[in-house]
C-alpha cells in the first residue's frame, strides 16, 4: 500500500468521520458518565492526596478530575485543551462512577491545560494539578506493609477489589500446616507487578492461616546497583516471590500473562507435604 | 584390467578412509552452507529489525549497527554460497569458524549482561535465547572443522568460476537486503495471517477480550507521524453502526502511548505489547487485522480498511 493510496482511503473516510461527529455531538449534551481510571494518578502540589482520582468518560478525550481540596470538580476536555470547573452539586454518584450534568453555567471557570509528553498539567484554583501514569509516581522502596501499600496505591487497591481468587485454592492453603514465608520483591513502577501483585495481595488477604507470613519489598529502578534487601538474593526480574517452607527456599514465583497466584501457591504447598 | 596414467591410481584403489573423510567433509560443508544461507536470508527478510537487534546488544551504537547488520547479512549469504558451491573449502571453513567464534563471544557477552531474550540469529521471526545460540554455534563450529578436515586436499570450484559465483551472490544478496522491506511477503514471513487464532499470535493471555466478538486491531507505532491520522480514520470507522470494536496494539512505551493519547485523543484503547511478542506480527507498521471470535479473518497492510470491508 503506497502512502498515496492511504491518503485516498482517508479522504474516502471523511463522510464517515463527519457522520461520527454528528452522531457523537448529541451525547455531549447528555449527562456525562465517568468511570475511575486507576492507571493514572492525580498529583496535587507535588503530593498524591488519597482520594484524588481521574475519571474517564465514554466520550473520547473527556476526563473528570476529582481533587478533594478543590471547591469544584474539574472536567478535562483534551480536544478543546481546557479544564472546566464543574459545580459539585452537578455531580452525582452512579453505579461504579460519576454522572455529570455538563450544561455548565456560562460563568463557569475554565483553565488552560498543557500536555508535556506523557503528562497533563494545569492550575486550578490555586493548585498545580498533574495527571501522570501511576507507574511514573515516585516508587515505594524498601520494606512496606500491606496496609500502607494499599492505602498509598489506588491501582493496587482496585486491582485487589476486582480480583476473585479461586475458593478451593484458598481453602487448601488455609489447611497447610508447615511454616511458610514468602518474600515478595516488586516495584510500583513495574507494569507486570501492577498486574500481578494486586492478585497476590488479594489472595494473601483472604488467607486465615497463621503459618503463612509475607514480607513485601519495594525495589527501586536500577535495583541491581542500588543497596537494599534485594541484594545478594539473585533477583534478576520483578516481581520475584521467594517461597520458603520450614526455612528452606522451595521455589520462586514470577508474573506471567494470566497468572493465577493462588493456584500456583496451592500447587507448591501440595507438592511439599 | 584397468589402465592408468603414470603415478595415478584408479578410483577403485583410492583408500577407503580417504573417500569417507572427504564425504564427511562435504557433509559438513553443505550442512554449514545451508545454515549460513538460511540465517542470511531469514535476517534479510527484515533487515531493519535485525539492525535493531544488533543495536540492543549495546556493543555497537545504533548508527554502526545500521551499517553492520546489512553487511553481516550479505556476508552470511556469501559464506553460505561459498560453502555450498565448494569455493576454497578450507578458507570458507576457516572464515566460518572465525565468524561463529565472534557470534559465541557476543552471545556470551549478552548472557553476562543478563540478556535472556531472542538474539535475532535467524531473523526476527525465529526465537532463540543466547544460551541456545551458543550451543548451536558450537555445533556449527564442529561442522566447519569437519569440512576443513575432510576437504583439506580438495581444491573445489575453479577460481574463475568461483569469482563469478561470488560476485553474482554479492549482487543478489545486496539487492535482496535493500529490496526486501518493500516485498509484499508479510503474510508469509510473520505470524499474522488469516486463519490464525489469537493464541497462535501469543495474544490470548495478553488480550483476552479478543477471544469473543469482532474486533479491528491496529498494530502501530504511536510515535509515527502518521499515527494521528490512523487514529482519526479508525475512530470514524468505529462510529459506524455495526463496525467492530477497535483496539490498538503497539510496541511503543507507556509514556509514548500517553503522549499520543493526550494529543491525538483516540477513541479506542491502546495497549503496549512486549516488543519480542508484537514484532512477530509485522515487518512494517501500521498493520490492521480483524479478529472474529478469537480468529483472524482479514489482514490489511499500510492503511486502515475501508468501511465496505468491515460492514
Amino acid at each position: 500500500m503506497t502512502p498515496d493510496r492511504a491518503a485516498v482511503r482517508t479522504i474516502r473516510l471523511l463522510p464517515a468521520m463527519a457522520l461520527a461527529l454528528v452522531v457523537s455531538s448529541p451525547a455531549r449534551a447528555d449527562a456525562l458518565v465517568c468511570r475511575p481510571n486507576y492507571d493514572y494518578s492525580v498529583e496535587v502540589d507535588g503530593s498524591y492526596p488519597k482520594n484524588a482520582t481521574l475519571y474517564q468518560a465514554a466520550s473520547p478525550g473527556m476526563y473528570y478530575v476529582d481533587v478533594p481540596a478543590c471547591k469544584t470538580g474539574l472536567l478535562m476536555d483534551m480536544k478543546a485543551r481546557k479544564v472546566v470547573a464543574v459545580p459539585r452539586e452537578q455531580i452525582k454518584q452512579v453505579d461504579g462512577g460519576l454522572q455529570l450534568n455538563d450544561s455548565f453555567p456560562p460563568t463557569a471557570a475554565a483553565y488552560a491545560l498543557a500536555v508535556d509528553g506523557p503528562f497533563v498539567q494545569f492550575q486550578a484554583e490555586d493548585k498545580k494539578v498533574r495527571i501522570l501514569r501511576c507507574l511514573d509516581r515516585p516508587p515505594i522502596v524498601g520494606v512496606v506493609g500491606m496496609d500502607a501499600l494499599i492505602a498509598d496505591r489506588p491501582e493496587y487497591r482496585e486491582g485487589m477489589r476486582e480480583y476473585a481468587p479461586r475458593a478451593e485454592s484458598i481453602a487448601a492453603m488455609n489447611k497447610y500446616t508447615k511454616k511458610v514465608q514468602i518474600d515478595a520483591f516488586f516495584a510500583t513502577w513495574c507494569p507486570h507487578c501492577k498486574e500481578y501483585m494486586p492478585k497476590f495481595l488479594r489472595v494473601i488477604s483472604e488467607l486465615k492461616n497463621p503459618n503463612i507470613k509475607v514480607n513485601l519489598y519495594g525495589v527501586p529502578k536500577g535495583f541491581a546497583q542500588a543497596p537494599g534487601p534485594w541484594q545478594g538474593r539473585n533477583i534478576n526480574s520483578i516481581p520475584t516471590l521467594i517461597v520458603k517452607i520450614d526455612g528452606r527456599e522451595i521455589t520462586r514465583m514470577g508474573s506471567q500473562p494470566g497468572a493465577v497466584p493462588e493456584t500456583e501457591l496451592a500447587g507448591i504447598f501440595d507438592a511439599v507435604r | 584390467m584397468i589402465e592408468t596414467v603414470a603415478g595415478a591410481r584408479p578410483l577403485s584403489q583410492v583408500p577407503r578412509t580417504l573417500s569417507l573423510r572427504r564425504a564427511a567433509g562435504h557433509l559438513g560443508r553443505v550442512a554449514l552452507g545451508l545454515v549460513f544461507l538460511a540465517a542470511g536470508v531469514l535476517k534479510g527478510l527484515d533487515p531493519v529489525e535485525f539492525a535493531h537487534q544488533v543495536a540492543v546488544y549495546g556493543i555497537l551504537g545504533e548508527r554502526l549497527a545500521a551499517v553492520a547488520a546489512p553487511v553481516l547479512i550479505v556476508l552470511e549469504i556469501l559464506l553460505g554460497t561459498a560453502l555450498l558451491a565448494g569455493i576454497r573449502p578450507v578458507l570458507s571453513g576457516l572464515v566460518s569458524v572465525l565468524l561463529l567464534l565472534v557470534f559465541i563471544g557476543i552471545e556470551a557477552y549478552g548472557l553476562a549482561a543478563g540478556r535472556t531474550e531472542s538474539c535475532g540469529c535467524f531473523g526476527a521471526y525465529v526465537q532463540r535465547t543466547p544460551g541456545e545460540v551458543i550451543g548451536e554455534d558450537l555445533l556449527f563450529v564442529g561442522l566447519a572443522v569437519l569440512a576443513m578436515w575432510g576437504l583439506r586436499d580438495w581444491a573445489g570450484m575453479r577460481p574463475g568460476r568461483a569469482s563469478a559465483v561470488l560476485v553474482l551472490a554479492a549482487v543478489l544478496s545486496t539487492a535482496f537486503v535493500i529490496g526486501s522491506p518493500s516485498l509484499p511477503i508479510d503474510g508469509y514471513v510473520t505470524r499474522l495471517r488469516v486463519g490464525r487464532t489469537i493464541a497462535e499470535l501469543d495474544l490470548a493471555a495478553r488480550m483476552p477480550e479478543l477471544r469473543e466478538g469482532r474486533h479491528l486491531v491496529v498494530l502501530f507505532d504511536v510515535t509515527d507521524p502518521r499515527a494521528a491520522g490512523v487514529a482519526t480514520a479508525l475512530d470514524a470507522l468505529a462510529a459506524l453502526p455495526g463496525a467492530p470494536a477497535v483496539t490498538g496494539l503497539t510496541p511503543s512505551t507507556e509514556q509514548e502511548i500517553d503522549a499520543f493519547r493526550w494529543t491525538a485523543v483516540p477513541a479506542f484503547e491502546i495497549h503496549r505489547i512486549d516488543r519480542d511478542v508484537i514484532k512477530r506480527l509485522y515487518r512494517k507498521l501500521p498493520r490492521f487485522f480483524v479478529v472474529d471470535s478469537g480468529r483472524v479473518t482479514a489482514v490489511y497492510d499500510g492503511a486502515a480498511p475501508e468501511a465496505k470491508d468491515l460492514l
